[in-house]
């Protein structure tokens, strides 16, 4: 189902967690609510599960108002971070229960639980008990209780914020395929922006109960549209200045760089601009080319096999992150070298920050 | 220092609580029919005397069903008290719970007058109905109180997930929060028995001599034969009171995790 967030408030006292919020996911998308503690995105997901009320807003689900629908009447399947299976029921009870509740068949809770564990690869732990199994497998049952009964919507509270590193990849790559094959509309909530860009065709990055962001992996990467979304996503290099037109194009300028724009913008002033450690690049002689170069020093050096993440300090001032080719060599920390990159990389922020 | 401070404390409290009882048992096996030291040979008389005599027998018989009566009631009550208490609002909870809780602040003498007076106008007095229900009402806010105590343990994301998946309020509490509370109904239940085994005031006032119970026959035992078998009566009582202990502690570390 198709679900639209309009200007969603939320108080609590006099304290405003959420403010005008608005987000609208299509029928089937997998959307992320990204951001760090405190930012909002377990509001909003108690609210479209209907355990919080608005303090104004509304959300409707194919054309239907269903801000005041207690949270039973939804149909909304739900994944807790803590896995809430019941423990003193089997897995198979446990996912039977949402359609014990709709007074199916037994027959018919039988197919379809048993069609349910085969998706999450735990038919023969049907007969245990929650606590018998690992926290993995207890995630797998909590996702197959949440969708036995074929909800319009899933809804996960960082479903993976409680296992390691290995099962959260392998769980990430499951719940991927489960999304494809049954084509229910998913959104997930996490503070980790790798498992969001995996999973996720759009992300809604989230700060201080405002969206601040909802794009896609790629354009949230590449156009982040202010400096927090660049600093939460990935590793960056942002320089404050201006811009300022000169004749055809528009030009950035602060104390430490000057780089002539692609686009020609309109907005002129404040601004900041920002340049991906991957996009630029390292090295020991002015490049001959029309790239962007800044002498610095090397102040430390990570090698990590594949690559070489170095952090240069500017001849100008301030310091500057990049990924260097790893094969030919690694540069002594202290040694004078130049970081490049093409103006085209940079991308302007908005100066809102 | 803090050794110090450790091992007085727990000698000056041993003393304290044990020393009486470790004084008083001995005499049990005392050969005289009198309760002082030094004793006089080792005999088991008294227990042959207690086991088969009339008053004790009696009334150990009288007090075992008086007191699974008052169980088995004060159990219905006081599940039933939580139930309407958990399915009320905030305000209503904190209301009925102070209603639920109030037998246990008023004084035993005071509830013992009430009862007499109100089940000898209601025709009740004197038999093990009176008793079992004025039991009932001193032991059901015990299981009140460990099944609201094991339900608030309960982890609300539980709640949540039954809610998320279509369950009615009545639904989601029988299927998952009631069985989930019920080792709090044993340990509630173990509570209203042993408080009704051993309660003398409220029974004073509502036994008759057909009726009477152990409490109550030690009672009279003390004041007009003061003899071993007294002494015999608290033995058995105190290892009655150990095994049930034992029961609690086992109960309570067996309870499901999702209990915790």
């Amino acid at each position: 189902m198709s679900i639209e967030i309009r200007n969603i408030n939320k108080f609590y006292g006099a304290a405003q967690a959420l403010f005008d919020v608005s987000l609208s996911i299509r029928k089937g998308e997998f959307v992320t609510l990204l951001g760090p503690s405190g930012s909002g995105k377990t509001t909003l997901l108690k609210i479209i599960a209907g355990f919080e009320p608005v303090s104004s807003g509304s959300i409707t689900m194919a054309g239907g108002d269903v801000t005041a629908l207690p949270p039973e009447k939804r149909n909304f399947g739900l994944v807790f971070q803590g896995y809430a299976l019941f423990p003193h029921m089997s897995v198979y009870d446990n996912i039977a229960y949402p359609l014990k509740v709709r007074r199916l068949a037994r027959c018919e809770i039988g197919e379809r639980v048993n069609a349910m564990l085969d998706l999450v690869q735990l038919g023969r732990f049907a007969k245990r008990r929650p606590s018998e199994l690992s926290g993995g497998q207890q995630q797998r049952v909590a996702l197959a209780r949440a969708l036995v009964f074929r909800p319009d919507l899933l809804l996960l509270d960082e479903p993976m914020s409680a296992l390691d590193k290995k099962l959260r990849v392998d769980l990430q790559e499951e719940l991927r395929e489960i999304h494809r094959s049954l084509g229910t509309t998913f959104i997930n909530v996490t503070h980790d922006q790798e498992e969001a860009m995996h999973m996720s065709d759009r992300i809604a990055v989230m700060n201080h109960g405002r969206i601040e962001q909802y794009d896609t992996s790629f354009d949230l990467y590449r156009r982040p549209r202010s400096r927090f979304v660049a600093d939460f996503i990935g590793k960056s290099n942002i320089f404050s200045g201006s811009i300022f037109r000169q004749g055809e194009v528009c030009v950035f300028r602060s104390e430490r760089i000057e780089i002539p724009l692609m686009e020609p913008l309109a907005a002129q002033g404040d601004a900041m601009i920002m340049i991906r450690p991957e996009d630029a690049s390292i090295e020991t002689a002015p490049p001959s080319d029309r790239r962007i170069h800044l002498p610095a020093r090397v102040q430390h050096s990570t090698y990590s096999g594949d690559r070489v993440f170095y952090t240069l300090t500017l001849e100008r001032g301030g310091s500057f992150i990049v990924y260097g080719r790893a094969s030919s060599g690694i540069h002594a920390d202290g040694e004078p070298v130049y970081a490049t990159f093409m103006a085209e990389d940079c991308v302007v922020l908005g100066t809102a920050e | 220092m803090s050794r110090i401070i450790y091992w007085t404390s727990l000698a000056l409290s041993l003393t304290f609580l044990i020393l009486p009882l470790v004084l008083v048992l001995p005499l049990a096996f005392n050969g005289s029919s009198f309760l002082t030291y030094p004793m006089e040979g080792f005999t088991l008389r008294w227990f042959e005397v207690v086991f088969t005599q009339a008053p004790w027998v009696s009334a150990f018989l009288n007090s075992l069903m008086v007191a699974l009566g008052a169980m088995v009631v004060a159990v219905v009550i006081g599940g039933l008290a939580t139930t309407g208490t958990i399915l009320s609002g905030r305000w209503g909870q904190l209301i009925l719970s102070g209603l639920f809780v109030s037998p246990l602040i008023v004084p035993s003498v005071v509830i013992g007058v009430a009862f007499a007076y109100a089940f000898g106008r209601a025709g009740l007095g004197g038999g093990y109905v009176s008793l079992v229900l004025a039991h009932a009402i001193l032991g059901a806010p015990l299981v009140f109180l460990s099944v609201m105590t094991s339900l608030k343990g309960l982890s609300t994301d539980l709640d949540r997930a039954a809610t998320s998946m279509g369950a009615s309020r009545f639904y989601r509490f029988r299927t998952v929060t009631l069985p989930l509370a019920a080792p709090g109904f044993l340990t509630g239940a173990l509570f209203a028995f042993i408080t009704s085994f051993d309660e003398v005031v409220v029974a004073l006032f509502l036994a008759s001599p057909q009726s009477t119970t152990l409490p109550i026959a030690l009672f009279s035992g003390l004041r007009d034969r003061l003899e071993p078998t007294i002494v015999v009566v608290a033995l058995l009582l105190s290892v009655l009171s150990l095994l049930f202990l034992f029961a609690l502690n086992t109960l309570q570390r067996r309870s499901p995790s999702g209990a915790r």
